[in-house]
């Protein structure tokens, strides 16, 4: 009596973010795909990692965002455990973590950074599961917030897509497809950013 | 009916929210994993001015309990909160603050026990206090947190009763994961809960006496009263409940529901957030041609023995689901199945069901879709053999 | 009646008391942090040992020569020896410009 095809059809975002400094930032992005993707009729969750949390500076913290057509009957997990889609918003977490771990082949990695996403293959051991891998300099195209290191655990959002949350949901959207550029810019503050984030992103195809 | 603004938050934010529309007067706050949520956006809120509040910072969990006791006892409503072994900390306070009829609510977040010392979410820490003469239930969603809130602060300050409560949630299932809630307008809420009155506060013009010593055959009546009144409190819930559904347009049941959708016979006793995956598990199910029922436990104190009995009275088999542990416990599972075990021994013999315990989720852990599966077969194969295999299973460590 | 046995690869010492570590282990190597490394310039490092007794997480070595050796294993990156050394000797580069690994996890910790 398994049951493992009710979890396939969620579609798993999972966001690694240095503490404290990208917290909010990182907390930020999962709501926003959340939000953008629930003004599309999905059925949607958004969540941090409870043992990352509470965070200490630099710590890796993780943070999800859970997709489905249909209601999702498992809402108690601790983490995506077969992550399609992989957002880094401190691209040097990809040398010291497996940031793919439990992606099923085919999966989608995103990187906050200005470098070409040819130079960060290097440092990514089993990247025969990637289907694409992307890169955006969301700090050109928002300001990073500076002024949330408060740790909420659970408490309520504020506004959403204030800083580089924007950008880097927008850089989701593009290559992902689970939701699209005029939902997010509905729920989000900064548009600008949502849509250059859309835009600029590099995406390679492997 | 349900008007209001629908908001996607957790559990923790939804407390506060409810605090904010019943104008809590007195907070007292310590930090303590999963429950610190609260805290933080109840701050939040007294400093941005939307809520008019005493905020005062506790050195432990202990001084928060003192000091809702003493505010509660001059006349204000009063909110604190912890999880795991804060709540043991405070444990010394709990019946003086029932015994002196201060209806404070403490908001708890459930977490283990230490040792393991991790922050997974399990029932005992607020069970241990379940002797004490305060009232308690959990919710199963954000939404339901925040009408808890709203319905305990009706129930625990009705003149009729003035009792405290537990107002609690699973930790991090419900008090870190959101989900939807909708928040309705300050003027419902005003039509739900009254202002709180207390009968005899602390007042230095016309002062009072709390917890005097007595003598040894005073104390029988003493006792006898606060049983009365928790029997009491037992029987104004369902005014209370159905007044709330009028109001915001819910459909709570009073102490326990009974969700049957498939005509089951033998049924799953649950408490608190693993009530999601278990409806869930009984759609699933149906098209496998298992049918099982879920009873979920609304309110733990007061135990409406009669009520839940004859609703358990329709099932052949029980499965009491425990997530919680009480070491050496008679029917060596948890600390529900001697309490269903005596509810259901004030039934004749023969409509009484065949009982079973499922330890499950213990420390935080999941319970899987696969984990409710296997419970819905034991019980009805119990069904079908007319007896039960054994009495305890631990989910988990059973070969299949 | 009888409870189930504890498999073994869910078993734990009896009550949870664990060894402890002295010097070093590798359940928790914090290297990963480390957005900028801290790189020595031995020609102008003067073996004052300032950078060794600031370091908060002690991941500075005094070798038998006298040499200071930052513990890539556990520095966090955070460059209070660079900012403490008097001669200046200690650069931060950014991690991503090194090829070398030094710490790669599956789980955080």
């Amino acid at each position: 009596m398994a049951d493992s095809k009710t979890t396939s059809q969620v579609k798993e975002v999972t966001i690694w973010a240095s503490g404290v400094i990208q917290d909010a930032e990182a907390r930020d992005t999962a709501n926003c795909i959340a939000a953008a993707a629930s003004k599309e009729g999905k059925h949607v969750q958004a969540f941090d990692n409870y043992i990352d949390l509470p965070d200490r500076v630099n710590v890796p913290v993780r943070k999800y965002a859970r997709i489905s057509s249909e209601e999702i009957q498992e809402k108690y997990l601790y983490e995506n455990e077969h992550p399609n889609m992989v957002v880094v918003v401190e691209p040097t977490l990809i040398k010291g973590f497996n940031i793919l771990r439990g992606m099923l082949k085919g999966g989608m990695l995103v990187v906050n950074t200005g470098k070409e996403p040819e130079e960060l293959l290097k440092f990514l051991p089993n990247k025969e599961l990637l289907a694409a891998v992307a890169t955006i300099d969301a700090s050109k195209v928002a300001e990073a917030l500076v002024d949330d290191f408060m740790d909420i655990e659970g408490a309520a959002a504020g506004v959403l897509g204030r800083g580089i949350g924007a950008a880097l949901a927008g850089a989701v959207a593009k290559v992902s497809g689970y939701f699209g550029l005029e939902s997010l810019k509905e729920v989000v503050q900064n548009t600008d950013a949502a849509e250059k984030g859309f835009n600029n992103v590099k995406i390679k195809i492997l | 009916m349900m008007k209001g603004k629908k908001k996607f938050i957790a559990g923790t934010a939804a407390v506060a929210e409810a605090a904010m529309l019943a104008n809590v007067d007195v907070i007292s706050a310590y930090p303590i994993r999963p429950y610190t949520g609260l805290m933080v956006d109840l701050s939040k809120k007294v400093a941005d001015g939307k809520l008019d509040a005493e905020f005062v910072h506790a050195d432990s969990e202990h001084s928060q309990l003192g000091i809702v006791h003493g505010a509660s006892a001059s006349g204000a409503r009063t909110m604190t909160g912890s999880a795991g072994v804060g709540v043991t900390y405070a444990f010394e306070t709990y019946s003086p603050i029932s015994g002196g009829r201060c209806p404070v609510q403490m908001v708890v977040a459930d977490r283990t026990l230490d040792p393991p010392g991790d922050f997974g979410s399990e029932h005992s820490d607020v069970l241990c206090a379940r002797d004490q003469g305060w009232i308690m239930g959990w919710a199963e969603t954000p939404q339901e947190a925040f009408d808890n809130t709203l319905i305990y602060y009706r129930l625990g300050e009705d003149q009729r009763v003035s009792l405290p409560q537990f107002n609690c949630q699973d930790g991090y299932f419900v008090s870190h994961i959101p989900g939807e809630v909708v928040v309705p307008e300050k003027s419902q809420v005003a039509e739900f809960l009254p202002p709180y009155k207390l009968a005899k506060p602390l007042d230095p013009r016309k002062p009072y006496g709390h917890g005097p010593q007595i003598f040894s055959d005073q104390g029988p009546a003493l006792q006898l009263q606060r049983a009365i009144v928790m029997n009491r409190a037992k029987e104004i819930i369902p005014e209370v409940v159905s007044d709330f559904n009028k109001v915001f347009g819910r459909k709570y049941d009073s102490y326990i529901e009974n969700y049957n959708p498939n005509d089951a016979d033998v049924c799953l006793f649950v408490n608190g957030a693993h009530s999601q995956t278990a409806r869930y598990a009984i759609a699933n199910l149906k098209a496998q041609g298992v049918n099982v029922a879920l009873c979920r436990i609304r309110f733990v104190r007061p135990w409406a023995t009669e009520e839940i009995a004859e609703v358990l009275s329709q099932y052949k088999a029980v499965g009491v689901v425990e997530t919680n542990n009480s070491f050496g416990v008679a029917g060596q599972a948890g600390v529900f199945t001697p309490e269903v075990a005596a509810t259901l021994y004030s039934l004749p013999e023969n409509k009484r069901p065949m009982l079973m315990s499922f330890m499950a989720g213990l420390s935080g852990e999941v319970i899987r879709l696969n984990d409710f599966y296997f419970m819905a077969k034991k019980l009805v194969q119990a069904a079908d053999r007319k007896k039960i295999e054994k009495p305890v299973y631990w989910i988990g460590f059973e070969e299949n | 009646m009888s409870l189930p046995n504890i498999p073994k690869e869910k078993q734990l010492p009896e009550g949870c008391i664990v060894d402890s570590p002295t010097t070093e282990q590798d359940h928790m190597t914090t290297g990963g942090w480390r957005v900028l490394r801290s790189v020595i310039d031995y020609g102008k490092c003067t073996k004052c040992k300032t950078c060794w007794i600031s370091c908060p997480d002690a991941a500075i070595k005094v070798d038998e020569n006298g040499d200071v050796n930052i513990n890539l294993k556990y520095c966090k990156g955070c460059g209070i020896c660079a900012s403490v050394c008097p001669v200046g000797a200690i650069a931060r580069i950014p991690e991503l410009d090194f090829e070398d690994v030094s710490v790669y996890r599956e789980l955080p910790f």
